[in-house]
């Protein structure tokens, strides 16, 4: 029933979307990027899941098996788990630089309040 | 009056609504008085795209499905090509190298991003205690008006925050071990209590072997980006549970920012070389050593420990740039006629 991961990864993401369309505490847009963010680390991860398979490591293999075995053998999808070490250490990265434009944006014009900064409107 | 405690980097100082002639409240921040943005605009737009995904996902391969063939493949080539036990780490720094590669870079440019972005007018060396230098010039370009009693309270929980003493503070003990016991409030402290710096001290040592046998070792070598990661962490305990002047002599930008650009410089090489000496970017040009040693891998061993580099100093200076960034204050024009954040 990995369906229910996709699916909590649907609503997380669709949580995020409503939090950075309707909120206007900038604070609270960029919580609503990192619960997007972390819905797609749910997603990926759920997507590398196989039923009844083995962490992709070839050590160790149960009585009876090869290493050969593991690898023609049934194992989580270790290309999408590669790509969730990444991304998370990427986001944290991003988030900082969000929050350090957040912080600038509060002390230049001394609110929080996205629908207060228009200086750039045209 | 609003009770006002003595943090720093709270959103009520700067919040639109505060020092406009309004009654002083007990708790402005109940949930019914925070400004929504075309609430139900926003409702239908996220549950259409519910549905679409949801759609999505009910036809897409699910836990039964094949492996990928990239997936077969890396998982083939793993321990025949590398020497590798563990198929992930072949990806990141063998498959995929070329992708870590850009990833790296990405990292590194968010870094800059955060460390331009958050840098005071004058040039610096710390961290923290940087904005007292400019801060004659900053009275004369920028005369202080104070507006009220929760930008005083702010600007004195700042000044404190960066090394000052606020008229009227105690001084502070040069370590906190020398802090009478129960004295300072924990929000004005310098550090944590007596009882969080022996859990610390308890559980520093093992954050950082755990952390460094991540890189070194695990299932096989690499493990760069999670091993940063936890050193981090190691490093904001130490922040958190015994204040800034006990790291001030490592956390410096001088010394993080040569580390990291050191650490990219070698990834750079480790991976050039490939392309000077086995003609292919990213290819292993180290003999390949048995599976299951240290040094097992190739250049993973290398790649992972270079990005080990980037990847702790990278978020160290990020975070601790964040974290002492100094008030810029602009002039509050809302005293004057205009309003800033109005209608032009």
């Amino acid at each position: 029933m990995i369906l229910v991961n996709y699916l909590a990864a649907v609503a997380l993401l669709c949580i995020g979307l409503y939090a950075v369309l309707t909120k206007r505490n900038m604070i609270k847009m960029v919580m609503g990027l990192s619960l997007m963010e972390a819905a797609t680390y749910l997603f990926m991860i759920s997507l590398a899941y196989r039923a009844g398979s083995t962490a992709p490591v070839l050590l160790s293999p149960p009585p009876g098996k090869s290493a050969g075995d593991l690898v023609h053998g049934n194992v989580a999808d270790p290309v999408l788990q590669n790509f969730c070490l990444t991304a998370v250490v990427i986001g944290v990265a991003v988030t900082a630089v969000f929050l350090s434009v957040v912080v600038r944006i509060a002390q230049h014009y001394r609110t929080l309040d996205s629908d207060k900064v228009r200086k750039m409107r045209g | 009056m609003r009770p006002v405690s003595g943090t720093v980097g709270q959103a009520e100082p700067v919040s639109g609504t505060v020092g406009q002639a309004e009654p002083p409240r007990v708790r402005a921040e109940a949930a019914e008085q925070e400004p929504g943005h075309r609430r139900w605009a926003g409702a239908i737009l996220a549950a259409g795209m519910a549905v679409a995904l949801a759609a999505a996902m009910i036809s897409i391969p699910r836990e039964h499905a094949a492996l990928p063939a990239v997936a077969r493949y890396a998982l083939a080539v793993a321990l025949p090509r590398w020497g590798l036990t563990e198929p992930v780490n072949e990806i990141v720094y063998g498959t995929r190298g070329f992708d870590t590669f850009g990833e790296t870079f990405l990292l590194l440019a968010a870094v800059i991003s955060v460390v331009m972005i958050t840098r005071s007018r004058e040039a610096r060396r710390g961290y923290f205690g940087e904005s007292q230098a400019g801060q004659r010039e900053q009275a004369q370009a920028d005369p202080v008006v104070e507006t009220g009693a929760t930008e005083r309270a702010a600007r004195a929980a700042e000044h404190r925050e960066q090394g000052g003493h606020a008229p009227g503070d105690p001084a502070e003990p040069d370590t906190p071990d020398a802090t009478a016991l129960g004295t300072p409030a924990p929000e004005t402290a310098d550090a944590m209590t007596v009882v969080v710096r022996t859990a610390i001290r308890i559980a520093l040592p093992v954050l950082a072997v755990a952390g460094l046998y991540l890189v070194a070792w695990g299932y096989s070598p690499g493990g760069g980006f999670p091993g940063g990661a936890v050193l981090v962490g190691v490093l904001l305990l130490v922040y958190a549970g015994f204040g800034r002047r006990r790291i001030s002599r490592i956390v410096r930008p001088a010394l993080l920012e040569s580390i990291e650009l050191a650490g990219a410089g070698a990834i750079i090489m480790t991976e050039l070389l490939g392309l000077l000496l086995r003609g292919s970017f990213s290819a292993n040009w180290l003999p390949l050593a048995a599976p299951r040693t240290i040094l097992s891998g190739g250049i993973a061993q290398l790649f992972s420990a270079s990005e080990l580099i980037e990847v702790g100093t990278g978020l160290a200076i990020a975070v601790f740039a964040l974290i002492g960034m100094g008030h810029d204050w602009a002039p509050d024009e809302r005293a004057g006629a205009d309003d800033p954040g109005g209608e032009r």
